[in-house]
């Protein structure tokens, strides 16, 4: 009997997850233009460090040439991971009151989100490793491939943490129009935007920052987004090290999305169902 | 008979930010935002038996919607207290939203970009609905508003009176027991408001569904409730028989005449207010008390072969209403 219910209720998703994959096929050149702008971002990161690289067998901080490419090529991978995301999209519905017919239904609004996420995310993986295998033939670039399985399962968790981080942290952003109907995506640009792609190390590694920032970032969420997990696929640190710095993301995907979950319960309380 | 629905004593209020016109006052607003508190609904309260067909008037800003999203769970009571089925709809627990739909004519549930079948099938899973009954309820309600074509339709592609007719099917194919319908007919051509109405009655007569209907159409009330409730500025100001408002508000009776041959219109003013003359028919607006007299000097004086004398059309009572509201402040006290 629990069988049956737990089934009807995967089902629920499973449809959400259809229906959002649907919904991003119709809006092709809107997935592509993401792509492209994806793509630029990691190309200037690549052409930019390899000047750098000139003259190689020298190492900036911390990174050979292997590892800086790997760096830029684990970017596209990553990126399309944890910051493909729709729930970027509730701040929108929160201002205009389509909110309503999620609250509605009976679904729990957080794993709808999640479900949308994923298809998003899932659509974005596979086209990063088109992209990547294309200009891995056009640049031919000398690449670090990690060999060591632990690496690779911390990797793996790392991004299931950023991933996580990433969702609240938008979500966070899109409960602004609960107060503040007219801002529904300025909030959200300027974190997104500005602290989460800056402090993440999606645009450098952070390890050009002086010591005592990195330090001050280590103790903020951001780092647990991008950096991070891309320093555990390289193994440029410890193993125990690695370990400290998922625990230390973990405990803030779970901060945050408690928190997640309070201002939403606070957020209902004041929404007023416009739109007639 | 089982209260489905009870409303005491609510009340909600909206903080509104005030803007000034022009940059200069939005400028102004950015610096000093002017919070405003308007209550939308103050201290209503009713409650609708299982199986009722309940028309709930307002003028625009009323309160009804807000009334109806209270009740429907999106928003929370500043005081006073609502339940619906046992439930308390602010905490939308699922058995509850089962049961219940809300539609409102200018929202839409539908995905836009896609076909309205795939928001069925949606909703067919999300209401944990089997395939049978998914089946069965898509066939009578397609063959009802006969939109059998249009299923595989880019909802955005469907005209306005169409998209109406899919967010109905959307609403109700899990087959709620309380319907929240917001000006269900807005939108629709004549036909379809004909079949969205029979629609209705039937479903509440089939499924002893309880129902609230806001309309500013009508025939929409005439046709299908018995019993409305009137609001304005968030307040009671009536609750029975469609026709009991008739009488409690319109003052005048309507004396219409057939007459046989012309006549001076000047001496009919002594009878009553003239309201239409045009040979040989007369309208002449009387009052309520003095309707016998008014038709008996009207058959002894006049040339009349044929003569009724009608209640004052819904349309006019309910304009009559809202109009001279302190009228009814005053009787209140």
């Amino acid at each position: 009997m629990s069988l049956i219910v737990t089934r009807t209720k995967m089902n629920k998703y499973l449809k959400i997850l259809e229906i959002s994959l649907q919904q991003e096929f119709t809006y092709k050149l809107n997935f592509i233009m993401w792509r492209i702008r994806n793509i630029m971002q990691v190309l200037v990161f690549f052409f930019l460090w390899s000047s750098v690289f000139q003259n190689s067998n020298v190492n900036y901080f911390g990174y050979s040439k292997e590892k800086i490419i790997a760096y830029a090529f684990l970017l596209i991978f990553v990126r399309a991971i944890i910051m493909s995301s729709r729930s970027v999209d509730v701040a929108g519905i929160i201002s205009n009151g389509e909110l309503s017919n999620l609250l509605l239904k009976p679904i729990n609004f957080f794993k709808y989100w999640i479900t949308r996420d994923i298809s998003s995310k899932f659509l974005n993986i596979i086209f990063s490793f088109v992209e990547i295998t294309v200009l891995f033939l056009i640049l031919k670039p000398e690449i670090f491939v990690q060999t060591n399985f632990v690496n690779i399962v911390l990797f793996v968790a790392s991004l299931l943490i950023a991933s996580l981080i990433f969702f609240s942290i938008a979500m966070l952003t899109s409960f602004v129009p609960f107060w503040i109907p007219e801002i529904s995506w300025g909030a959200q640009f300027l974190v997104i935007v500005i602290f989460v792609e800056f402090l993440s190390g999606a645009f450098f590694p952070l390890d050009v920052f002086p010591t005592f920032i990195q330090n001050i970032l280590k103790f903020t969420p951001f780092p647990y987004l991008v950096f991070v997990p891309i320093q555990t696929y390289l193994g440029n640190e410890s193993i125990q090290l690695s370990l400290l710095s998922l625990t230390v993301g973990a405990m803030w995907a779970l901060i945050l999305l408690f928190i997640t979950k309070k201002i939403w319960q606070k957020g209902l309380k004041v929404y007023e169902a416009i739109g007639r | 008979m089982k209260k489905v629905i009870v409303v005491d004593h609510l009340v909600k209020d909206f903080e509104v930010l005030e803007k000034e016109s022009g940059l200069k006052g939005s400028l102004n607003s950015l610096i000093h935002p002017k919070k405003r508190t308007v209550t939308a609904v103050r201290d209503l309260s009713f409650t609708i038996q299982e199986g009722e067909l309940v028309g709930f008037i307002g003028p625009n800003g009323a309160g009804k919607t807000t009334t109806l999203k209270t009740l429907s769970g999106l928003l929370y009571p500043t005081s006073g207290f609502v339940s619906v089925m046992d439930f308390n709809p602010w905490e939308k627990s699922s058995d509850f939203l089962k049961q219940i739909s809300l539609l409102m004519g200018q929202k839409n549930q539908l995905w836009w970009d896609l076909p309205a079948m795939e928001s069925f099938e949606l909703n067919k899973e999300i209401y944990e609905i089997s395939n049978k009954e998914f089946k069965k309820n898509l066939e009578e309600l397609v063959n009802l508003l006969n939109v059998s074509t249009l299923l595989q339709t880019q909802v955005r592609k469907l005209s306005l009176g169409q998209r109406m007719k899919m967010e109905l099917i959307a609403a109700l194919i899990y087959k709620p027991k309380v319907l929240f319908l917001d000006e269900p007919t807005i939108g629709l051509d004549l036909t379809a408001q004909q079949s969205l109405r029979d629609f209705i009655y039937q479903y509440n007569k089939k499924h002893n569904a309880t129902i609230i209907l806001t309309s500013h159409n009508m025939k929409d009330l005439v046709d299908l409730t018995r019993r409305v409730i009137v609001i304005n500025d968030g307040q009671l100001i009536f609750d029975g028989a469609l026709e009991e408002l008739t009488i409690k508000f319109a003052e005048d009776k309507l004396i219409k005449a057939k007459l046989s041959s012309e006549i001076d219109v000047k001496h009919l003013e002594e009878i009553g207010m003239v309201k239409k003359f045009e040979y040989p028919e007369l309208i002449i607006s009387v009052p309520r008390n003095t309707v016998a007299i008014a038709a008996s000097e009207l058959l002894q004086n006049y040339p009349v072969s044929d003569l009724t004398i009608e209640e004052l059309p819904i349309e006019d009572v309910i304009r009559t209403v809202f109009n001279s509201r302190n009228v009814f402040n005053s009787n209140e006290d």
